[in-house]
């Protein structure tokens, strides 16, 4: 969306949530239980949510601060965002952050945002490991802001923010002014990649370690041992068969379970 | 308005913008009735926006014991901060002991939202509800959908849940229903920060996706964006409609309103016949709901073959033109 150049330098903080890679993840056989292994990395959505606070920042001028909560790993998230381009980080100290409800993590996260009087709050439409989409909403109610999520186009003119949207009912526009909280989701922008010089400027610029300035209330969520649903069907598979011969089959199949 | 008493089962009925009522607000009563009967409590339907007069009646026939309907011009395109006021109201006049909303763009803003003003839980994207011990239990699906858990709130009231769409059977209407209550509006100017300016329809294709009774969905083993014509091919012999990976989206090949999978879209057809797509989690999400998975793929291991009821490993770029040229030839 062309966005006005007018108007005057926007602070934007950005959230950021380290998760482990979801296509890394294995289902122990013995115990039908998740093992999270391989990588750490930046939540998908939240690819989306920095590329956009950069290019409002080229555009508009003003400051960029990424803020992630977590365990001390969530730094390497935060230094991915300093190279990507964004001005400073500040890294909430929550260790056990996993075992916390979203309103609790929204609580922490909102005593941070709250002093730094943002512009814009940018977040992920939601996380690739718990997908709860919850963070973004509960944080706009804590600090009062109006929320627009499934965001696909932003413009800034003065203090008029108008956004695209993606709904059921097709492409939405809207309007707020600032400052308001965006949920970022794919088609919103193309997000780059960081380059050497950012990486190398990431280790100079600041990053503010803090602690949770309360202690957090937890415990509305609880939530089970995760397991494997049963599924219904067992398939069959069809290997080392001409394409011909397998087109025949399936037609076939699809008339006995009367789908054609 | 009396207070329904504890027990009570609040659920959210949306409409769209052609103002029926949205499907899954059907599947929301489905899993509300079953919860009210658990409770032995009565079933409360909330139903929200702008004329929704009619809507809202076959909602209100569709099992619930009470329509509570709120029809304000100011609740056009359903504004999180705007449904949020109305539903925290309704919330305080009726004290449910549950509250479901449909897992809808806005249903997702606003169930959250209103569970941070109340201070209560809140469950995201449910596939199942039941009540154990009194207590609300939800299941959703976790890390990409691989793995479930159940999600209690105890000491929660009320308790909250989105219902993700096409989880529950769609509830039917058994008469007339009750009559409309309207409830009262009373927004303050914050509620009303965001403007909605206008929606435009999505560009049609020939079938939209949540209603075609079977999807082919293309990724990136199409290797190409031109190469989709055979998976266009095959949706128009199937009277399908054409569903996209997000890798395929985010290379520019599809429109964002064809991406199946997180933050995409949600389908349950009958069938689903996926065309060159590995079965990367974020996609098996948004799909793996339907009734019949078809998966065309060169690769033994890819993931896909896993939920698959009928697999065929190979060159997609031979099946799929014998594919769509025989059922052409069954249905002449």
């Amino acid at each position: 969306m062309a966005g006005g150049q007018t108007g005057r330098p926007l602070t934007i903080v950005v959230l950021v949530k380290q998760v482990p890679d979801m296509n890394a993840v294995k289902i122990d056989r013995a115990t039908g239980k998740p093992v999270l292994g391989g990588q750490s990395i930046v939540s998908s959505y939240d690819a989306y949510a920095i590329e956009e606070a950069l290019r409002l920042k080229e555009r508009h001028g003003g400051e960029v601060v990424a803020v992630a909560a977590g365990p001390p790993t969530v730094k390497d998230a935060l230094t991915r965002a300093l190279a990507l381009g964004a001005d400073r980080a500040i890294q909430i100290d929550v260790p056990g952050i996993n075992d916390l409800d979203t309103l609790a993590v929204a609580g922490l996260l909102a005593d941070q945002v709250r002093a730094l009087a943002p512009d814009l709050v940018l977040v992920g439409q939601t996380s690739d490991d718990y997908e709860t989409g919850q963070i973004g909403p509960q944080l706009a109610e804590l600090l009062d802001l109006p929320l627009v999520s499934s965001v696909m186009g932003v413009a800034v003119e003065g203090e008029r923010l108008t956004l695209r949207r993606d709904v059921e009912d097709g492409q939405q526009t809207v309007e707020t002014n600032l400052p308001a909280l965006l949920l970022a989701i794919t088609g919103l922008n193309d997000p780059r990649l960081p380059s050497l010089k950012g990486i190398m400027a990431a280790k100079r610029k600041p990053l503010e370690r803090v602690a949770p300035q309360s202690a957090p209330a937890g415990g509305r969520t609880v939530w089970g041992e995760p397991y494997v649903p049963e599924r219904g069907v067992t398939g069959t598979i069809l290997q080392d068969v001409s394409a011909a011969e397998a087109a025949k089959q399936l037609v076939a199949w699809l008339r006995e379970q009367k789908l054609i | 308005m009396t207070d329904t008493g504890a027990g009570a089962v609040l659920v959210v009925g949306e409409v769209g913008a052609d103002g029926a009522a949205r499907p899954v607000s059907f599947e929301v009563l489905t899993a509300g009735r079953r919860v009210a009967n658990a409770l032995g409590g009565p079933l409360v339907a909330l139903v929200m926006g702008v004329g929704v007069g009619e809507a809202a009646r076959s909602l209100g026939a569709a099992g619930a014991d009470r329509l509570l309907v709120a029809d304000d011009a100011r609740l056009a395109g359903l504004t999180t901060e705007a449904a949020s006021a109305v539903l925290a109201h309704t919330i305080r006049e009726v004290a449910p002991a549950v509250v479901l909303v449909p897992g809808t763009t806005a249903g997702r803003d606003y169930a959250p939202r209103v569970a941070a003003r109340l201070g209560v839980g809140v469950a995201a994207d449910c596939v199942d509800v039941a009540i154990e011990e009194g207590e609300l239990v939800a299941v959703r699906p976790i890390l990409g959908g691989r793995v479930q858990t159940a999600v209690r709130m105890p000491g929660s009231r009320p308790q909250m849940a989105t219902i993700r769409p096409a989880s529950f059977e769609a509830a039917e209407a058994t008469g007339a229903g009750p009559e409309p209550e309207p409830i009262a509006v009373d927004l303050a100017p914050n509620d009303l920060r965001v403007t909605v300016r206008e929606t435009t329809a999505k560009e049609a294709g020939p079938t939209n996706l949540e209603d075609a009774w079977a999807v082919v969905g293309g990724g990136r083993g199409l290797k190409e964006p031109d190469n989709f014509k055979l998976v266009e091919e095959l949706a128009e012999v199937l009277d399908a409609a054409v569903g996209a990976t997000r890798a395929v989206v985010d290379a520019g090949w599809r429109p964002h309103h064809e991406q199946i999978g997180q933050t995409g879209r949600t389908v349950a057809p009958r069938l689903y016949v996926a065309v060159g797509v590995s079965g990367a989690i974020q996609h098996n999400v948004g799909m793996q709901g339907s009734d019949y998975i078809v998966a065309i793929n060169r690769d033994p291991d890819a993931p896909i073959f896993k939920i698959a009821s009928f697999g065929i490993v190979g060159d997609l770029f031979e099946i799929v033109p014998a594919l769509t040229a025989e059922l052409r030839a069954a249905r002449s």
